[in-house]
């Protein structure tokens, strides 16, 4: 028998003639039917493991699951970190060592942390190309792809924020570059470079001021847009496959959950290995004066770091604003700019093509930049005429 | 006739449009107050590192006999400066230069994206590792994406003694 779903706008109590067992629930209650009366949870449980997925659903589906449980898992792990962690320029480096070393499983939650925002980043373009290659941004899904474009940018920013942290070298060169790329915008360049470091230099007030939005600005707006992203994605429910295929559609409870939790397995498998395999490094303290560090910046970032060595002189704002201004424009503007009726790759060329020049185009500079390691001149500095420079100290 | 107090009286006074527009513009406005009231401080406290400036600070670097005529020499020192809530004693680096008629200190920062230029004396040219940017002695750009030449410190010349301001930049 279908058990009855209770509400309290419809209560069971008058409607009909009662059984002896529904008397009984309705005077005593069990825990579930008490709870459920008043938040109405196990139907909004139900509603959602009942979610209709059309024929043809599949693998390719399990990609935004996976991506919320390795978010979900940034938080925990971020969580867990901060409470070592101390955002000053004195400390940020030490406690940063002793989450490595003073503790045994310090070093493999930093290495679930480093990794998840790699595997994050994966997993997000995959699932944006899914999504692009399948058409499903268009009717009536244009927000959904629109606030999943935005989750895409809040991601890039918890990376380029996290990665100052640790306050060692490759920190803060990165730091360094990454926020002078702000200046190279006319009018407002040099004073936005200013408010973004805290300072002329990047210096303590930068790094509380990265720490603060790294654990309080981005959460916030990742969970409003994922929550609003899901909400969206529920509410137009799965796009399903391209073309159409025969056969009614499937209840996402136990089916399409099962295939998720596979892949959520596989997924935080690897992340497992790759912590434990390959621990996140730390390297010498940061040194503003140091000469003998060539910045790199994340591996994700590599692109546009290469984009910027190829711009002749005076045109790097075409690397560092332009480019990626209009591939987030482009991005967010794809459900408009593809006019096409049908979702098949086909009818869309214009759009894949585009689309594909995009992606070999980020992904041969990124390439570019991964195989010229080190960069060119990437070592030994030294002023030729004092082997050994003069350091005055001045109190 | 109605005495103006019945409780029909009541609801179409509450219903009243003109009522209900003002209450609707009275509540914007009091949301925008509070939001203003909140936000504008918070703005100004974050904003605050754009009104700073710096006071000059000359710093003693070396005796002017140390570098002779047309060389070129790294220089580190260090100063106490305040950062955010800190005085730190930050170490800097320049690279000074004699003329027959002056002394100029380059700053060590690439004009492209501010990594850290190198020195190489057998070339006499400053090499940036990050982006290829490649400057001549004297601070000029010769190849690659550098927009500007490279910023200097004031620098002046005191009992012969050479001083230089620790602000890059302040020699414009």
């Amino acid at each position: 028998m279908p058990r009855e779903v209770l509400s309290p706008e419809e209560p069971v109590v008058g409607k009909h003639e009662r059984t002896d067992v529904e008397r009984l629930v309705a005077d005593r209650p069990s825990l579930r039917d008490w709870t459920d009366l008043r938040l109405g949870w196990w139907g909004f449980v139900r509603k959602n493991l009942d979610e209709p997925m059309p024929a043809g659903v599949g693998w390719w589906q399990t990609l935004g699951n996976l991506l919320m449980t390795l978010l979900a898992f940034q938080f925990v792990t971020g969580l867990a970190l901060a409470m070592f962690y101390s955002p000053g320029t004195e400390s940020a480096y030490l406690s940063v060592k002793h989450i490595n070393e003073g503790h045994p499983v310090g070093l493999f939650v930093r290495g679930l942390h480093v990794w998840g925002s790699t595997l994050i980043v994966c997993i997000t373009v995959a699932h944006v190309l899914r999504v692009f290659f399948w058409g499903s941004y268009k009717k009536p899904r244009e927000l959904t792809w629109l606030v999943g474009v935005l989750i895409f940018n809040v991601i890039l920013g918890f990376s380029f924020t996290g990665y100052l942290l640790p306050w060692d070298q490759k920190a803060y060169w990165a730091t360094t570059v990454g926020t002078r790329i702000a200046a190279t915008l006319p009018l407002i360049g040099h004073p936005l470079m200013v408010l973004i470091r805290g300072g002329e230099e990047v210096g303590a007030l930068t790094l509380t001021r990265f720490y603060a939005i790294h654990i309080m600005v981005l959460p916030a707006a990742l969970v409003a847009f994922t929550g609003l992203h899901l909400y969206l994605v529920r509410r137009h429910h799965i796009a399903g496959p391209v073309v159409a295929q025969k056969g009614p559609p499937v209840k996402f409870y136990p089916n399409q959950l099962f295939k998720d939790a596979i892949v959520v397995l596989l997924g935080v498998g690897i992340l497992a290995w790759m912590s434990l395999g390959m621990p996140p490094s730390l390297e010498a303290i940061a040194d503003p004066t140091g000469t003998d560090f060539a910045p790199r910046p994340e591996w994700y970032f590599l692109g546009m770091y290469e984009l910027l060595k190829i711009m002749p002189a005076g045109w790097e704002i075409i690397a560092t604003a332009v480019v990626p201004g209009l591939v987030t424009v482009g991005m967010i503007l794809v459900p408009w700019l593809d006019r096409a009726k049908s979702r098949h790759p086909a009818y869309r060329q214009w759009i894949m093509v585009s689309g594909m020049a995009v992606i070999l185009m980020i992904g041969v500079m990124t390439l570019k930049g991964i195989l010229e390691t080190p960069p060119p001149h990437g070592h030994h500095a030294s002023a030729t005429t004092s082997s050994a420079p003069p350091t005055i100290a001045r109190e | 006739m109605c005495d103006h107090n019945c409780e029909k009286c009541r609801e179409n006074e509450a219903e009243d449009p003109k009522k209900r527009k003002f209450l609707a513009w009275s509540v914007g406005a009091i949301n925008l107050a509070v939001l203003a009231g909140i936000f504008t401080p918070v703005a100004g406290f974050i904003g605050s590192p754009l009104k700073k400036k710096e006071q000059d600070d000359w710093i003693d670097v070396m005796g002017e006999h140390e570098l002779g005529e047309g060389e070129t020499k790294e220089v580190r020192f260090k100063a106490k400066v305040l950062d955010g809530y800190q005085t730190v004693t930050r170490e800097y680096v320049v690279f000074i230069k004699k003329y027959p008629d002056r002394v100029i200190a380059f700053d060590p920062a690439c004009t492209h994206l501010g990594c850290r230029i190198q020195y190489k004396g057998d070339q006499k040219k400053y090499l940036c590792p990050c982006h290829g940017g490649v400057f001549d002695e004297d601070g000029k750009v010769i190849s690659g994406p550098p927009p500007k030449p490279l910023v200097t410190h004031a620098v002046k010349v005191e009992n012969g003694r050479i001083l230089v301001d620790r602000r890059a930049g302040s020699a414009a």
